[in-house]
């Protein structure tokens, strides 16, 4: 397969992650000896990166494997207060900041004319959004005590976990530990559960989620034009059918992967969209990055032991932040602050109705109105911000 | 009922490790075959229009 091939049919769908990587590496680090075993991650993590990096975007991207061996020298000077921490935290966010955002906002600055300090070959390194976040935990949680060191081996070996490396789930180190240094236990029932768990995944992702792509495609600027406005909703609830599809099957087979190894990694997904409030939906999707957000953004922002005027603006704070780490755009600052506004309107509505009601309507009415509006979000998500306009225009005013 | 029903699909998308009461015993073998089978076709039927995850490109 060219690599121009392989870069379209990205990493979980394709069989060289399967037989290359996945089967190879979770049987060795079955049979190795405890102290060989961060190592093989580490041999296996360093090949996948390098293979698809390359794949994705040549030589430089294979070559930012390099922030990885930086980023576990680095670690090994971090101590709990140490300013080497807080030098770790700034790195992972300017890394992130130059390859994902430099040419959003040097294009916010000179968006009247040419942008001079647009970065042409601009490319976005394997992963680098979620790598980012465990960097950045390991700093803060290191700074803050709350994790102990590990080897190098074992710093790198939860770096370069392969099966969560490109798109999370977002692990902890003091959780990932444990796991690493157990004895794994019983092939038979963590290959069955893991295999299983890859299948789903692989089903979700081919005939689901795939499937709607059909219906999604649509959503562009010319078919929204001339489409009759009545399928618009439809094209809109296709799209959040197949993200959910796409991403929870995703993480099914990053979760069924690390059981191969017999490590458990965090759940991401949790019937989000049988949820009765906003609230609720953020706590059941995409887990392990709402409680990132949560102990890295809103708590060491005051979280709720601030003033009621703060705890808004901490909340669509953390909102916006979300939204603009999905992607650098200003379609994605408005589908977070969309949530934002949703969550703070939510909490907001608890202030005066502390109880819930328990009636079987009000509780229907409350589930089907909360898929409405994640639902009313996923133009914004799907779409630049004058396509996603353009989409409510037609919908709205014909 | 419900609760019970997603134990149930919980169980047979590989998310929980305890089968359900009426699954457990002889029975198990035969549904953890035919949910493998299920899946293999089901990938075989619809993979080759497959495209990249989503979030990859986050």
């Amino acid at each position: 397969m060219a690599w121009a091939e392989i870069a379209a049919y990205l990493i979980f769908n394709t069989f060289s992650y399967y037989f290359l990587f996945l089967v190879p590496a979770a049987a060795l680090f079955r049979v190795a000896p405890q102290r060989l075993r961060p190592w093989i991650i580490v041999l296996f993590g360093g090949g996948f990166f390098l293979y698809f990096a390359y794949g994705m975007a040549g030589w430089w991207g294979a070559a930012c494997l390099l922030i990885f061996l930086w980023e576990s020298v680095i670690s090994r000077l971090y101590r709990p207060s140490s300013r080497w921490c807080m030098l770790g935290i700034i790195q992972s966010v300017v890394l992130l900041g130059i390859f994902k955002y430099w040419n959003f906002f040097t294009g916010l600055i000179f968006h009247h004319g040419v942008n001079p300090l647009r970065w042409q070959g601009a490319f976005l390194p394997l992963g680098i959004s979620f790598f980012t976040f465990e960097f950045y935990h390991y700093a803060w949680d290191r700074r803050a005590g709350k994790t102990e060191a590990g080897t190098l081996g074992e710093y790198l070996a939860f770096i370069l976990f392969f099966p969560t490396m490109v798109a999370g789930p977002i692990k902890r180190y003091q959780d990932f530990l444990p796991k690493l240094r157990a004895e794994p236990m019983g092939w038979d029932g963590d290959w069955e559960r893991g295999i299983t768990r890859i299948l789903v995944g692989l089903v979700k992702k081919f005939a689901v989620a795939d499937l709607l792509t059909a219906w999604t495609d649509h959503l562009n600027a010319h078919d929204i034009l001339v489409a009759d406005r009545r399928i618009l909703p439809f094209w809109a609830l296709a799209y959040g059918i197949k993200i959910y599809t796409d991403f929870s099957g995703y993480s099914d087979i990053a979760i069924g992967s690390a059981r191969l190894f017999g490590i458990r990694v965090p759940e991401n997904f949790d019937w989000p969209y049988g949820r009765r409030n906003i609230q609720r939906f953020w706590q059941c999707w995409h887990i392990s990055l709402t409680r990132w957000l949560m102990d890295y953004v809103y708590i060491p922002l005051g979280g709720s032991r601030v003033s009621k005027p703060r705890i808004y603006a901490n909340i669509i704070a953390v909102m916006l932040v979300s939204g603009l780490w999905h992607g650098a755009g200003l379609n994605f600052v408005v589908w977070g602050l969309w949530h934002g506004l949703l969550l703070a309107g939510h909490r907001f509505w608890r202030q005066l109705r502390p109880v819930a009601s328990n009636q079987p309507q009000v509780v229907l009415l409350s589930r089907v109105l909360t898929f409405v509006l994640v639902n009313a979000g996923w133009p914004f998500f799907c779409m630049d911000l004058h396509t996603a306009i353009l989409f409510y225009r037609r919908l709205l005013a014909g | 009922m419900v609760s019970n029903l997603r134990n149930t699909l919980e169980y047979l998308a590989g998310e929980r490790d305890e089968a359900p009461e009426f699954l457990s015993g002889r029975f198990e073998l035969v549904v953890r075959c035919a949910v493998w089978a299920l899946a293999i076709l089901l990938i075989y039927a619809f993979c080759g229009q497959s495209s990249k995850f989503i979030y990859i490109d986050f």
